[in-house]
């Protein structure tokens, strides 16, 4: 662990707050943003990127399950089951990575940046009138306690 | 919003199965690229499990937490975590979702996907190119 600078305290506070906005406003953002935030602003290492992205997304996490368990938004009984596959995943994925050269995982990571902007800009571009609307309206029925 | 009655009696019990995959899937894609991976599960449980947008959300976000937990220790224990950079995006991510939840039903979600997007696209061209 290296003491930063204050230029590197000052991108990373900035990345952290605008990781946090976009994951409050969106659901999404905070490793998608920070990742490459890391990479090119302070020039991290991918590996060590990634590694501490998953770090800053456990009390962001947390605090979010939190909430939704008070407003009973989900079933303990999914996330377990969710859980129990994502735990042996998380073990395949991070050892992968780890054995991994840092140039390759670094354009994986790019394209599947690129892909996941793909899949969040495509169904608002198919429903172009409904831009003012909020985006990916469920096309299942609505849940019947909203 | 709050205090639904009885609301773990959510609509019927889903299938263990698909849910299970989707978490491997999930887990994978986390552990490989440092995300939480709700990107891949929040579609996925809606395709594959039939559970909708927000409870899917939710539900993501409970097994996120493990599914982080595990690549974290791996990562740590391979020395590839910077804790000082850890403090620091948490001390700002922490304010961040503050300002971001409030905000969320003042601003038009679906401009901001597509800018947000916009951005994402730029950064991947630009790690593929550099």
């Amino acid at each position: 662990v290296t003491v930063p600078g204050l230029p590197e305290v000052i991108a990373l506070a900035i990345l952290g707050l605008a990781a946090g906005f976009l994951a409050g406003l969106l659901g999404v953002g905070g490793g998608i943003l920070m990742v490459p935030g890391m990479v090119l602003l302070i020039g991290a290492d991918q590996h060590v990127a990634q590694g501490t992205s998953l770090v800053v997304i456990i009390p962001a996490a947390i605090s979010g399950t939190l909430a939704h368990y008070g407003a009973r938004r989900f079933s303990p009984r999914d996330a377990v089951a969710l859980a129990a596959g994502g735990i042996a995943g998380a073990v395949i994925g991070s050892l992968t990575a780890l054995a991994l050269d840092a140039e390759v995982l670094r354009r994986i990571f790019a394209t599947f940046l690129l892909l996941s902007a793909i899949r969040l800009a495509w169904p608002i571009m198919r429903h172009r009138a409904s831009l003012d609307a909020r985006p990916e309206e469920p096309k299942t029925p609505a849940d019947p306690r909203g | 919003m709050s205090d639904r009655r009885g609301a773990f009696s959510l609509p019927g019990p889903t299938n263990v199965v698909p849910l299970v995959l989707i978490g491997v899937m999930a887990g994978v894609l986390s552990g490989l690229l440092g995300v939480g991976g709700g990107i891949v599960m929040v579609p996925a449980m809606a395709m594959l499990a039939g559970i909708g947008q927000q409870r899917a959300q939710a539900t993501s976000l409970a097994a996120i937490v493990p599914i982080a937990i595990v690549g974290a220790l791996v990562f740590g224990g391979a020395a590839r975590i910077d804790l000082v950079a850890a403090a620091l995006l948490i001390a700002g991510s922490l304010a961040g979702v503050r300002v971001g939840t409030a905000v969320m039903h003042r601003l038009s979600d679906a401009r901001l996907t597509l800018i947000f997007a916009t951005f994402m696209a730029g950064v991947a061209v630009l790690m593929l190119l550099t």
